[in-house]
């Protein structure tokens, strides 16, 4: 897939020292958050005695008015927890360089073409800035996970469940490319319909108002969606000609068994490789069995999940948690192990739900049920006028009020948007972080000696000298004109590095020197340009000369340009130089663009900019 | 049905739909129009006989580079002569110059998008450059001279043909396949993509296509300003038949064309021989190719035709007055046919970096091995 595939190692030094850098320092700010609020908090209890009373009577009317139901609370902290082993799991140090390349490319691979170009814009958006958006999933998947837990009920609480869901989205549309559900060979056993889908009904149901939890009607509803989908799917496992009755097929292994072996190859501890292979060994002796097995069990399960009866349900939410936690276990091998796992996949998001749903059914302590008699401060304060709420006396009453719970929810809200507003800073800048081309690149060297004169011809026929460039800036690359790879990526980043430079742009020149002693006419630097899109950009010289010039300035400048046999193009290296306007060489780069997606070559060109305002300034 | 219950069957049948959807068979397609045969081809020249062809075996397009071998007039021995300086992925493509000279052409790749052109006059020795700014199309026949003006023609990528004028300089658009299939001479064949051009004996631009319209064979000539229809007048059993001109190339005189007629199990292949310009053709017998395709096509001295069919299968037709004779079962991985000097031909077998000359003479029931060439190829050179 275009765009996606950056070039660079995701265990690159550079990538992954500044990917942790990254996070350290959006992590210190995250505990100054926190320590702020804290600090507001213990200092407003202590100046607000009356309000610290108000909350106490409260607190004695409130506690055993309205607890939260069970199934609620299960849901909550559960995929609370969830999100912060997310957010864990996207501060792996290969995430920012790998998630689009390992994680978001190979998901989408076999979805149809629409899916893939939907997934390849958010996977070429993640390459331009990828240490803003690796630290962004950090930061606000960790935040989502803070605030579910921390924020019990009320709006706020709700509010959480709707981050939730808008996040949730965002993750399973271009992350998951949609669950994999417009994908051939969608399976339960794999994780259809994707985890992050179970994270957004999960959010749903936590942003749904107070009273919907009152009643088991809402738990039905989730056991009967749930019955639903998993009839459904087991009516897809049966489905033939998926391979999923074979254990085997033509000496290899079948779909499930060769989806597990797949997985037991991903680097873990050893004694989970074990179980997994010895599952893939059985499966390939057993497979028609194991799939009657799968098929007949998601049925039942479904079914009994459909009647909404308790008595029912109970087992079925047992052996579908067992089956949940063996399918965790040996199919989806962790779902987080090795590789770039982003979630712990499917199963345990299933459990919960299901749990969810039976608890729903299961009849609350009649004290918890009955209404409030008193509202709390914040549900009043909900039900009043804005203006009421905004009022300072109001305010003072709210904020001496909050729990320490409230002020953990907001402090998660500073979480989230401390990881988003970075990103969107970075979204809004068209070019790309420079940290790719020095990655691919390495480091610049910085140099400060006389560079050597030249005296060549220009595209245009004029000759031009180094001399007649004194007092700009002069970018100098060496390039083939009949380069099939490398040179034309160069250009474009020279061209859109000009483009950079703005206002200064007039005091810097392009300049490229040919790089091929056969092919250097003049007439091979004006196709070259006209292939390039070069012959608008007003600063840009392309020049050549006989082979003697040519090879002085390759000589002087430590290009070699070798003529290379059967049908080879020259190899010259991909290098820059940036001499000042007193004509002194500053810094020599590596310009060999790698594979040249978009990305890169706007890092590049992002690079190459700021080489040349860093000499503008420095002259 | 509650409103959670509705929802989550459309979901299913969503899911179920995506699901089973892959299941489902691919509709038969409709039988293909022939195709020109491949880049790898040769060219008999007076000082030499020239081979293209592709070498690497790799699977990645930038790791597999197309040669040219020379043997000069005279001698036995094939050489490589890969023109140097440019990367060959995209593609060679020969004419014969006047002189002997030979002029290759870069067909672009990667990032490259026009065409760098060679010429050697010393069989290979030594190459100078010459520019095409455009994209050679991706046809044996794309590149054309007519010895005595100099000029050169060339069919491009985007579906033009242009000229040069003498020695390669000043290229000029000559007609797109659009212009062409609406001019009159156009109108009675519908042509489709142009696929190969020639110069006539007398130096008119020829242009070969696959007409749209039955039982047509698409050969024009520029005569003045204007399009001439020159295509063989084919027999009435070719009147519903899809007709396709492959290859177009005028040597001694003479200019000969190979014809692909019908589709499918029914196709084959006819060779068409003209002295005038295409106002009188000679036809061959029919070849039938009994499903097999054409890979590659080579034209040698007296007009004669070589070309190679899938599954190792290979034949020669010598003149008009001949007719198509089977030669043996070719050596596996033969790319191309060259004649040889004393008659009969080389099969040019290529494996990975290895070329292996094979010869068979007239009415040989074998290929003997001739010659091997072991081509330095700078994998990863490219990418």
């Amino acid at each position: 897939m275009p765009g996606m595939n950056s070039g660079i190692n995701v265990n690159d030094p550079t990538v992954v020292a500044a990917f942790k850098t990254a996070l350290v320092h959006q992590g210190i700010i995250a505990l100054l958050i926190f320590a702020l609020l804290g600090f507001a908090w213990i200092t407003v209890r202590a100046w607000l005695p009356a309000a610290r009373a108000a909350e106490g009577a409260k607190g004695s009317t409130s506690a055993a008015a309205a607890a939260e139901p069970a199934w609620r609370r299960l849901l909550r902290i559960g995929f609370g927890l969830i999100w912060i082993l997310d957010g864990i799991l996207q501060a792996q140090p290969k995430m920012a360089i790998g998630l689009p390349s390992q994680v978001i490319q190979p998901t989408a691979a076999s979805s149809p073409h629409w899916v893939q170009q939907v997934v390849n814009w958010a996977g070429t958006t993640w390459s331009y800035h990828p240490m803003q958006a690796g630290a962004s999933a950090v930061w606000i998947q960790v935040g989502i996970g803070i605030w579910l837990l921390a924020a019990s009920r009320g709006p706020l609480s709700r509010l959480a469940g709707l981050v939730s869901v808008g996040w949730g989205f965002v993750v399973w549309a271009f992350g998951e490319s949609f669950g994999g559900i417009f994908a051939p060979g969608l399976t339960w056993l794999f994780g259809a319909p994707g985890a992050v889908l179970i994270y957004m009904v999960a959010g749903g149901l936590i942003a749904l108002p107070e009273r919907a939890w009152r009643s088991p009607r809402l738990g039905r509803a989730v056991l009967a969606g749930l019955g639903l989908f998993l009839v459904g799917m087991a009516v897809l496992q049966a489905w033939p000609g998926r391979g999923f009755w074979q254990g085997t097929s033509h000496g290899q292994p079948g779909t499930l068994a060769g989806m597990t072996s797949a997985m037991a190859q991903t680097p873990q501890p050893g004694f989970l490789a074990g179980w997994v292979n010895a599952f893939t060994v059985f499966d390939e002796a057993h497979g028609f069995g194991i799939n009657l097995f799968v098929v007949v069990a998601l049925g039942l399960i479904g079914a009994a999940f459909l009647t909404g009866r308790r008595q029912v349900v109970r087992p079925a939410v047992i052996v579908f948690a067992v089956l949940c936690l063996a399918d965790w276990v040996l199919i989806e091998d962790f779902g987080f192990l090795g590789g770039l796992g982003t979630d712990p996949n499917s199963m345990l998001p299933f459990a919960l739900l299901a749990v969810g749903g039976y608890l729903a059914l299961t009849p609350e302590p009649a004290a918890a049920t009955e209404p409030a008699t008193t509202e709390p401060a914040t549900t009043v304060a909900a039900a009043a006028g804005w203006r009421e709420r905004v009022r300072p006396a109001a305010l003072r009453q709210s904020v001496g009020t909050a729990s320490i719970q409230t002020v953990a929810a907001v402090g998660a809200l500073g979480l989230i948007i401390l990881g988003a507003a970075p990103m969107a800073a970075a979204q809004a800048s068209p070019n790309a972080d420079p940290i790719l081309a020095e990655a691919i690149a390495g480091s610049t060297a910085p140099l400060n000696f006389a560079a050597k004169p030249f005296q060549l011809t220009d595209q245009h026929g004029r000759t031009v000298s180094l001399a007649s460039l004194h007092g700009k800036v002069v970018l100098l690359t060496f390039l083939d004109p009949v380069c099939t790879s490398d040179c034309p990526l160069i250009a474009q980043e020279f061209r859109a590095a000009g483009q950079l430079l703005g206002a200064s742009d007039r005091r810097v020149e392009l300049v490229a020197v040919v790089a091929n002693p056969v092919y250097h006419q003049v007439a091979y630097t004006q196709a070259f340009d006209r292939q390039e899109r070069l012959t608008q950009t007003p600063n840009w010289l392309y020049l050549t000369g006989s082979v003697p010039q040519l090879q002085q300035v390759w000589k002087d400048y430590g290009i070699a340009a070798q003529i290379l046999p059967a049908g080879s193009m020259i190899g010259h290296p991909d290098i820059a130089y940036v001499i000042d306007q007193a004509g002194k060489v500053r810094t020599e780069l590596n310009t060999d663009p790698g594979p040249g997606t978009t990305a890169t070559k706007s890092s590049f060109a992002v690079l190459l900019a700021g080489a040349a305002l860093n000499a503008l300034r420095s002259s | 049905m509650n409103r959670p219950a509705l929802l989550t069957s459309v979901l299913l049948a969503a899911m179920l739909a995506a699901g089973c959807g892959s299941a489902a068979g691919q509709a038969t397609a409709p039988p293909r129009p022939a195709t020109p045969p491949s880049l790898a081809t040769s060219l008999a020249t007076a000082t030499g006989t020239w081979a293209v062809a592709v070498m690497g075996g790799s699977a990645a397009s930038h790791n597999n580079f197309w040669q040219l071998f020379a043997r000069p007039a005279g001698t036995s021995t094939w050489r490589l002569a890969t023109p140097p300086g440019v990367a060959s992925n995209g593609g060679l493509v020969l004419t014969g110059l006047r002189g002997g000279s030979v002029l290759a052409g870069f067909r672009p790749s990667q990032d490259l998008a026009y065409s760098p052109l060679a010429i050697t006059k010393n069989n290979g020795r030594t190459w100078s450059p010459a520019l095409l700014d455009a994209g050679l199309a991706d046809v044996p026949g794309a590149l054309a001279a007519d010895p005595a003006s100099g000029r050169l023609l060339a069919l491009l990528t985007d579906g033009t043909a242009e000229m040069s004028g003498p020695g390669g300089t000043a290229w000029t658009r000559l007609t797109t396949r659009h212009a062409l299939a609406t001019s009159r001479a156009g109108t009675r064949c519908e042509p489709g993509s142009l696929n190969a051009a020639a110069f006539s004996p007398s130096g008119q631009p020829m242009l070969a296509a696959g007409c749209g319209r039955p039982g047509t064979a698409g050969i024009f000539s520029r005569t003045g300003r204007a399009w001439q229809f020159t295509g063989p007048a084919l027999p009435a059993a070719y009147a519903h038949q899809a007709i396709t001109v492959l290859r177009l190339a005028t040597t001694g005189g003479t200019t000969t064309a190979l014809l692909a007629a019908g589709t499918g199990s029914a196709a084959h292949l006819l060779a068409g021989w003209s002295s005038d310009s295409g106002a009188h053709w000679k036809l061959s017998p029919p070849l039938p190719l009994n499903g097999a395709t054409l890979t590659s096509a080579s034209s040698g001295p007296g007009s004669s035709l070589a070309i190679i069919l899938s599954h190792r299968q290979a034949a020669a037709i010598i003149s008009a007055a001949g007719s198509w004779r089977q030669l043996p079962v070719l050596p596996p991985g033969t790319a191309t046919l060259a004649p040889r000097p004393s008659g009969g031909w080389n099969a040019l077998a290529v494996h990975g970096t290895q070329l292996t000359i094979w010869q068979a003479a007239p009415g040989a029931q074998s290929w003997t091995r001739e010659q091997v060439i072991k081509v330095p190829v700078q994998f990863g050179s490219s990418s």
